[in-house]
């Protein structure tokens, strides 16, 4: 699946399957510190991706 | 095998799990949620008052942005309550830029006064000047000035009361904060109260909802702006205990209610019960404070000729 990061750079990880939770934790993101961008949607972050899906993750910036 | 996202009230798909982490919320659900336990916030500790005059305090990044839509949205109805938004331009190039302007996209959008104040034009300097050589203690000098600015904006424009969008993350990093600096003064300081003729109440209505709740709600209803974080934040050890805060909440689900359960039971106890004789006036600015000279005087003392006596 690709994943767009915060700095908007994207990789692609070959997992099919995992909440995506376990995406965030693997790539050293707290849940509580992020939104999940899934195909489009903002979703809860105990949804499962798969491999042809989108993830992008938005970092909550602190302030304001 | 994709699990089911619906909402648990209706057919829409869910955006975000409810603080219960059972129960799953659409953009609608998520609203109404949001603006209950807002209003149940300033139930709860009689945060309004019929007649009130509220500067909310807009700096135009999203706990504000989302602060200011969601208390328009439970006033709107209240013709006794007056509600003017005031931003504090710091002068921080590269950042406020942008903000600024959201800020005032934002009131136009809801038809809001917006009272805007500089560090330039109040202090003499922006905070870039004000900061050189000393970009270690930026959050610091910041905080302070930004604190004074507001005070006097809020005066300026005959302001009851400021309400600011510090959100439930907030509240628990400033107890760990406070307990790791000693600082029992500031863990038990409640400002909700304020002081007649001495400082204006401070409300904080979004105490209760968490930043991700506040981003998840602006990004669905199309008021998500990526925004430059403050070039000076780094400095800050906020930081870093945001950092362990929010690894230690994944693992331990009550470590944030913790933490704020503890400062609220500290704050019962009634240990520094501020004794109004002791509150003087700073020689330089006449604000109240507890010294001599007030923090903010300190600070542009030793810079600017005006705060020099
Ligand atoms: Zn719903
Ligand atoms: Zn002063």
């Amino acid at each position: 699946m690709q994943i767009i990061l915060p700095d908007k750079s994207s990789r692609i990880i070959s997992k099919d399957n995992v909440p995506i939770r376990e995406i965030l934790l693997d790539l050293g993101f707290a849940p509580s510190g992020v939104i999940v961008i899934k195909n489009g949607s903002v979703v809860p972050d105990d949804l499962i991706a798969g491999d042809d899906d989108e993830i992008r993750i938005i970092k909550i910036a602190h302030g304001g | 095998m994709e699990r089911d996202n619906h909402c648990s009230f209706c057919s829409r798909a869910a955006v975000i799990l409810g603080s219960d982490e059972k129960t799953r919320l659409c953009q609608d659900h998520l609203l109404e949620d949001l603006l209950r336990r807002v209003n149940d916030t300033i139930q709860t500790n009689n945060l309004i008052q019929p007649g009130d005059h509220i500067a909310v305090a807009l700096s135009g990044g999203k706990d504000s942005t989302a602060l200011i839509l969601l208390l328009s949205s439970i006033l709107k109805s209240r013709t006794d309550i007056t509600v003017t938004a005031i931003t504090i331009d710091e002068g921080i190039t590269g950042y406020r830029e942008e903000t600024l302007q959201n800020a005032k996209n934002m009131v136009k959008i809801l038809g809001i006064n917006h009272y805007i104040l500089s560090f330039a034009e109040l202090f003499g300097k922006d905070l870039d000047h004000l900061l050189l050589g000393k970009t270690h203690r930026a959050c610091t000098i910041c905080g302070v000035l930004r604190r004074k600015a507001l005070t006097v904006a809020a005066r300026t424009i005959g302001a009851t009361k400021i309400a600011t969008g510090h959100n439930r993350d907030d509240e628990a990093q400033s107890v760990l904060m406070n307990v790791m600096r000693g600082d029992i003064t500031r863990l038990v300081q409640d400002s909700r109260e304020g002081s007649p003729g001495l400082f204006l109440p401070r409300i904080k209505p979004l105490s209760a909802i968490y930043e991700k709740e506040l981003l998840i709600y602006l990004y669905v209803t199309g008021h998500y702006i990526e925004l430059p974080e403050c070039p000076y934040a780094s400095t800050a050890l906020r930081r870093e205990i945001r950092e362990i805060i929010s690894l230690f909440r994944y693992k331990h689900p009550e470590a944030c209610d913790g933490l704020i359960d503890f400062r609220d039971k500290v704050r019962n106890c009634n240990l520094l019960t501020p004794d109004p004789n002791t509150i003087q006036h700073c020689r330089i600015c006449k604000e109240p404070c507890n010294g001599d000279i007030c923090q903010a005087c300190l600070i542009l003392r030793p810079t600017i000729p005006k705060y020099q006596l």
